[in-house]
């Protein structure tokens, strides 16, 4: 089983200061022109997102797997819920690789593979290098015409 | 033509739609003006209607379907064949006083239908939908040409012309078994020893006398869908080409008594929404008729004068009123939307229309559907009744989901049968998830009564009411409502399909082909890691609506989930393998659902 690069928190915890600031932002714009909220209380409430934020990227990071098995790519992640997803090399339409402007700052790529499923239909590998991430689009996709079938839909 | 009487319709009353709201915001503009609008307004919706006309333009080439339109920005469009998934006629009142239709073609991409022809003739309309069927198919057959064609394959088609064509209508027990032979012989052999029963059942000489036969078997004898229409009195004439195999035979006819207890078993969320905005509109009418209805039972006299007393009676009797009517506004829309209702067989695909007012008339090739699903709510399992859908990856006319009704109604025996018929699913023995499960819904139903307490208690502090501890009585419904939950639960991990059941209001059972499943998942919240369960989803390729989650199996064992998905992805590939080596071994592999 394959883990994401370590670097993928930085990525998370980066993506929970940004969200932290804006639950901050929100809050004292209602203290200013709402209803008067306790100055310890935001900062409180600021200071336990970032903290759950933190805990919560650093556990994601430790349960995030995935593995490239033999008719199908496995994934397995989730603090709150658990999900392990497999994804037959058949059913995968086309892939992508991507990166958001936190992970390019971070030299990060997502590896996003769609099917053409309703729910769970795309399917993100993050924390991946650049390298690592052509590389999977490649295997993925020689694999998915390989292993070509009538396209079931 | 007639679509310039519809913008021009449409212009004459935007003038009216505008300025009562712009006259409404600014002083300056007066309502008065839509009169003088209104012409102009016409006028140029009939001009756009007739440029629209001119502008537009469909043609069926040999791989694609091409639509070009659009009067200021153009549009051309070409849809392969293969990928077509339904197409649908449909023919509102409107259309039916012109001799019109709307044909719409869907494909499993997009959230929007991939290309709507409005107002073409209805016989032009038939003619398209029988024509995209034709060369699909030749797309189809022309795509494995090289390979020769088995005898399997010709032998189908001679079934298809057989049972199409013979010209005895009162076809006895005996002409329909010899009629269904060859299809019979056709079939998967393995798939036949894997169900002797059914094997047996088949034959059955009992069968032809009820109304709803196999689908080999046309109902009544030889009558064609085409047959019924031209018996309805339809004015268009369609004669089905005698070298076209493609008059389809009827598989399922809605009886007058099916219809019925279709129509008052259902309720229709539809519904409930629309008396909602009849009432949004008609505020004073719909308070005018409460009050009315409430006042002998001690309603008050208006909303203004009234005891606390009389406001609980008017409560009361406007909730029951408002049942009522929801149920009866359901009961007329199931009716005028399921009324003669027909589901066929056209080679390859299904072909249903129904509708009072607006009729639908729609055709699936069955080798796009992703999975059948059977439904029943309490009231039909009581009589013994259950319903069917057929889903696919496009959008059908069915509220924008995937997933078609092929039989409204039918005694539940005769669905289960016609749905394994149809996919070829041996009779399902379905597996409970551990009784772990219904303990994790005690529990959860539990915190759903407190939640309705607390609820009630902060309503009553807050507006005064007594006796909110009443809501404590919703206790009494958790332990039947966990267990009903738990006992609708099932799944059963066939040979080729996985079967899903669930729920209980609205219980579905849900077929799945191994070779249909898009990606295959075990989900475990923090309470099921606890417990030690998991839930499988199955997710494959049929659109998903609000009311139609993604398949699932709900609280299995861990490691029994771990298995259904490794058994599922395992006969995902043995079925792709299997394909495979049909494809090589030439085109016999004809996807049998009936």
């Amino acid at each position: 089983m394959e883990s994401l690069h370590p670097r993928i928190r930085l990525v998370w915890i980066a993506q929970w200061i940004l969200t932290a600031a804006v639950i901050g932002v929100v809050i004292a714009a209602v203290d200013q022109w709402l209803v008067t909220i306790p100055t310890p209380a935001i900062v409180g409430i600021v200071a336990f997102a970032l903290l759950a934020g933190v805990a919560y990227a650093i556990l994601l990071y430790g349960r995030w797997h995935f593995e490239l098995e033999e008719d199908a790519l496995y994934l397995e992640r989730g603090v709150i819920t658990f999900v392990e997803t497999a994804v037959p090399f058949v059913r995968v339409q086309h892939v992508d690789t991507q990166f958001g402007p936190l992970e390019r700052a971070l030299g990060l790529s997502s590896v996003v593979v769609y099917t053409a499923g309703s729910r769970n239909a795309d399917v993100r590998v993050p924390g991946l290098t650049p390298d690592r991430a052509r590389a999977l689009q490649d295997t993925l996709r020689e694999l998915a015409v390989e292993s070509e079938a009538d396209d079931a839909v | 033509m007639v679509i310039s009487l519809r913008t021009g319709v449409i212009g004459l009353s935007l003038p009216f739609f505008f300025v009562g709201i712009l006259s409404g915001v600014f002083d300056l503009i007066d309502i008065t003006w839509s009169v003088t609008l209104a012409p102009v307004g016409l006028v140029l919706g009939v001009a756009y209607g007739i440029a629209y006309y001119y502008r537009f333009g469909y043609a069926l080439t040999d791989d694609t379907v091409d639509v070009g339109s659009g009067v200021f920005s153009r549009r051309a469009r070409e849809i392969p064949y293969r990928r077509i998934q339904n197409v649908d006629v449909r023919q509102s009142v409107f259309h039916r006083l012109f001799d019109l239709a709307t044909v719409s073609i869907e494909t499993a991409g997009g959230g929007a239908t991939e290309a709507q022809l409005n107002f073409v003739s209805e016989p032009e309309a038939r003619r398209l939908q029988q024509e995209i069927r034709r060369r699909t198919r030749a797309v189809k057959t022309r795509r494995q040409a090289g390979t020769p064609p088995s005898s399997s394959r010709a032998r189908s088609e001679a079934t298809d012309q057989g049972t199409t064509r013979s010209p005895t209508p009162d076809a006895d027990a005996v002409a329909a078994s010899t009629e269904t032979e060859p299809v019979d012989g056709e079939r998967d052999p393995s798939r036949r020893e894997f169900d002797p029963e059914r094997a047996e059942t088949d034959d059955q000489p009992e069968r032809a006398d009820e109304s709803m036969v196999g689908p080999q078997q046309p109902l009544e004898g030889e009558s064609t869908l085409e047959d019924a229409e031209t018996g309805l009195g339809t004015e268009t004439e369609l004669e089905p080409d005698p070298f076209e195999e493609d008059s389809p035979s009827l598989l399922f006819d809605l009886q007058a008594k099916e219809l019925l207890l279709y129509s008052l078993t259902t309720i229709r969320a539809a519904a409930f929404a629309g008396l909602l905005a009849l009432v949004f509109f008609f505020t004073d009418q719909a308070i005018a008729i409460l009050l009315a209805t409430a006042e002998p039972f001690g309603g008050p006299e208006d909303l203004t004068t009234g005891t606390s007393t009389s406001y609980l009676v008017l409560g009361i009797v406007s909730a029951v009123n408002a049942v009522i009517v929801t149920y009866l506004v359901s009961v007329t829309y199931t009716f005028a939307t399921y009324y003669d209702f027909r589901l066929g067989r056209a080679a390859e695909d299904f072909v249903y229309e129904r509708g009072l007012l607006q009729r639908y008339s729609g055709s699936i090739p069955s080798e796009k559907v992703q999975s059948v699903t059977i439904t029943d709510n309490p009231v039909q399992r009581a009589i013994g009744y259950a319903g069917m859908w057929v889903e696919t990856a496009g959008y059908g006319p069915d509220s924008g989901s995937g997933s078609t009704s092929a039989v409204p109604l039918a005694e539940d025996r005769r669905v289960h049968r016609f749905a394994e018929n149809l996919t070829g699913v041996e009779t399902p023995k379905f597996d409970s998830p551990p009784s772990l499960a219904r303990r994790r819904y005690l529990a959860r139903y539990s915190i759903v009564a407190t939640g309705l307490l607390v609820a009630a208690y902060v309503f009553s502090t807050l507006v005064g009411v007594q006796y909110w501890y009443l809501a404590a009585l919703a206790y009494l419904a958790v332990p039947p409502a966990a267990h009903l939950r738990y006992v609708n639960l099932g799944y059963y991990v066939g040979r080729d399909h996985l079967v899903i059941r669930r729920g209980f209001w609205k219980r579905r059972t849900t077929i799945i082909p191994y070779y249909r499943i898009q990606t295959i998942s075990n989900r475990r919240s923090i309470f099921q890691r606890r417990l030690g369960l998991t839930s499988v989803v199955v997710d494959t390729a049929s659109s998903q609506t609000f009311l139609w989650t993604t398949p699932t199996v709900y609280d299995l064992n861990l490691e029994d989930g771990r298995q259904v998905a490794r058994v599922s992805r395992r006969r995902l590939q043995d079925a792709l393998a299997e394909r495979r080596r049909d494809d090589e071994s030439g085109p016999s592999f004809s996807v049998d659902f009936t």
